[in-house]
């Protein structure tokens, strides 16, 4: 029996994904890079935009047409909001949610009844379910870097993003599991672990007081780091900049394995569109975490998320973003055109902003953020940084690397061997994304 | 024998049964239901929809932290997928709720002899509902804007002389106007705290009049009702 997984959307998938391979590698499917030899296949889906919805669509005809002459049972579960949860109950042979993957072998054995678990009343709460969910072992795709789900869920009500109702309100995993299985990965080997949350720093504020918060997680992993002899980078994501307090900041500080990175989303860099995003804090509020950052770790890196073309965003808005960008001089800005998400608040709401102006605004926030971004790497040149090796790169004759602050640079070598190791490297030349140098 | 309970689809968390339903206008109206140990601070909402759908919708908590019920506040929104069903539901029915969550609430860390004022549009007053009967020594002026006046839900639950009805369509409240009319006209002052509930436009152009009279952001707090 042969398995194949389509995974869309965010990190947060991924590491779903790596929990569903154990448990269907647990039933004895083996998996398969080919769809057409899979005899179960499934999808792991992502309601941010609405592309990845249009997508599943279209997978799920084929696999459909596909069934009338091979043997094959399909399944979704992912980030699904209720509308299309109901559609996929016709399209798709199971359909359930991700902290419902302990009961999934159950359910391919009851396959033919398209009823999921999830409507039979179990009396198991979804609060139970999850922690069931994060007892199943991860089958990790890489062998150094690994992402840990400490979270599900979010409070934040973003009025652009539709998680709140496709994962449900937020939950925090034990800290002794994420305590633990950080400690295995660094036993293992592994050199990058992300801690993944859709609010990461609001981590354990659910718990009310039974259970640490984020940055007493951040100094226990701290403390993992100093008894361990072999070195590794923990990153987390994203952090919502209203829980993002100096007492995070500080820890990352004191810990050399809590890498010097941060992954801050702005969104915008206006107050007003602040506001009708819902993202509960002000350009201000921003700016005093960045200065923290700046003061405590001088050396961070820092990375943001941006939406330009929000609905009803002025020329004047955008031209704060643009300032904000500026000011902040971020390494990297994921920048995102506006679209309407189904399931969203906004989704309502006027798209407004036609899509040439978009364009350009992303095309000047693109130009600006290069120009910030490049003037650090410049800065690289003549140093030595210690890199972890992640592949070949696209030159050939090279290896690609990044820094503790996630920038890649690239070297000549040919020895595939150094991938997943650390390495020192002289940047020798700097782009403005990227940077080239030598090993040492 | 004991009641028939629907069993609650399980992206849903709990249900709680209607305990009454209070119609406040033709398409405003109050949903008391079990509070079955939940806990909230003022100020903050709840997911809460019908009990066999699949849609949830945000709802601010209308009643106090010191009651044994929850009360919700709801505007019908016409072709909604939530409210509709809500107004159909009857006292012995049951709804599902998710836990409460929200940063909208009053900081325990102001003297207690800190003004605020609390500006609200429509159905947005529904957390000062539940910041004023939860905490009654609160040092407040409460700032409602509406169209008309019978959209003055429950004004009798607020201290004489604290609680401004400003209408915009008719002349019949406190003040004939929007809440930003009275605003420019009326200054609080830049030690005042502000909370803010309800449209975004008002809270955009409260905002600009704050601003304006020299109010810090820090003392600005703002809830959108989409």
């Amino acid at each position: 029996m042969k398995y194949h997984l389509v995974t869309l959307g965010c990190q947060m998938n991924q590491s779903d994904s790596e929990r569903v391979k154990r448990v269907l590698e647990g039933m004895g499917a083996q998996w398969t890079d080919e769809e057409q030899e899979a005899n179960i296949i499934g999808i792991l889906a992502c309601s941010v935009r609405q592309k990845a919805i249009d997508k599943v669509y279209n997978k799920i005809a084929n696999w459909n047409k596909r069934k009338q002459s091979s043997n094959l049972i399909t399944f979704i579960s992912g980030c699904v909001l209720p509308t299309d949860r109901e559609k996929f109950l016709k399209l798709f042979d199971i359909v359930f949610a991700m902290r419902e993957l302990p009961g999934f072998p159950q359910m391919l054995s009851h396959y033919g009844v398209t009823t999921p678990l999830s409507l039979v009343n179990d009396n198991i709460t979804p609060k139970e379910e999850i922690s069931l969910f994060w007892q199943v072992k991860p089958k990790y795709n890489s062998t150094f870097e690994a992402f840990v789900p400490i979270q599900n869920g979010c409070d934040k009500f973003c009025s652009f993003c539709a998680v709140p109702y496709t994962r449900g309100r937020e939950v925090s995993r034990p800290s002794e599991d994420i305590l633990n299985e950080v400690s295995e990965l660094v036993e293992k080997g592994f050199k990058s672990i992300t801690l993944l949350g859709q609010n990461v720093n609001s981590y354990g504020l659910d718990k009310k007081g039974k259970e640490i918060n984020f940055a007493q997680l951040l100094e226990g992993i701290g403390q993992i780091g100093e008894q361990k002899t072999n070195p590794f980078w923990v990153y987390f994501t994203s952090p919502h900049p209203r829980d993002m307090g100096r007492d995070v900041i500080n820890v990352m500080a004191k810990h050399a394995c809590l890498a010097k990175q941060i992954h801050l989303p702005l969104q915008s860099g206006d107050d007003k569109v602040l506001i009708r995003m819902n993202r509960k804090h002000s350009l201000k509020k921003y700016r005093e975490t960045v200065t923290a950052i700046r003061e405590v770790i001088p050396d961070a890196t820092l990375f943001t998320d941006i939406i330009v073309g929000f609905s009803g965003e002025t020329e004047q808005q955008f031209q704060n973003t643009r300032k904000a960008l500026q000011e902040f001089n971020y390494n990297m800005a994921y920048i995102a055109m506006y679209s309407p998400r189904p399931g969203a608040a906004s989704h309502a709401w006027s798209d407004d902003v036609a899509q040439h102006i978009k364009k350009e605004r992303l095309a000047l926030l693109s130009e600006d953020l290069a120009a910030t971004s490049g003037d650090y790497n410049k800065k690289m040149v003549g140093k030595s940084y210690r890199l972890l090796v992640r592949d070949t790169d696209r030159k050939a004759g090279y290896l690609s690397g990044q820094t503790e602050g996630k920038i890649t640079v690239r070297f000549p070598s040919d020895d595939s061997s150094l991938i997943g190791q650390f390495v020192d490297v002289n940047i020798t030349s700097a782009s403005n994304f990227s940077a080239e140098g030598e090993l040492i | 024998m004991s009641k028939a309970v629907p069993t609650a689809n399980k992206i849903k968390t709990d249900l709680h049964e209607i305990l009454d339903i209070r119609h406040l206008t033709d398409s405003t109206f109050v949903l008391r239901f079990e509070r079955k140990g939940l806990e909230f601070e003022a100020g903050q909402h709840i997911c809460v929809g019908p009990p066999n759908g699949i849609h949830t919708r945000e709802y601010s908590i209308y009643s106090s932290e010191n009651e044994e019920y929850i009360e919700i506040l709801v505007k019908e929104v016409v072709n909604g997928l939530v409210s509709p069903s809500l107004k159909k539901l009857k006292p012995g029915g049951f709804v599902v709720v998710e836990e409460p969550v929200g940063y909208f609430t009053i900081n325990k860390e102001h003297p207690g002899n800190q003004k605020y004022v609390f500006i609200a549009s429509g159905t947005g007053i529904s957390p000062f509902h539940s910041f004023i009967k939860s905490h009654p020594q609160l040092n407040y002026t409460l700032l409602h804007g509406v169209k008309k006046a019978n959209e003055a839900y429950d004004a009798e639950a607020y201290k004489k002389g604290n609680y401004v009805l400003c209408t915009s369509r008719e002349g019949t409240g406190d003040f004939y106007g929007r809440v930003t009319d009275y605003l420019k006209q009326n200054k609080f002052g830049k030690e005042t705290q502000y909370y803010l509930c309800g449209n975004c436009n008002m809270i955009h152009d409260v905002y600009d009049i704050l601003e304006e009279q020299s109010v810090e952001s820090d003392n600005i707090h703002a809830e959108v009702y989409f």
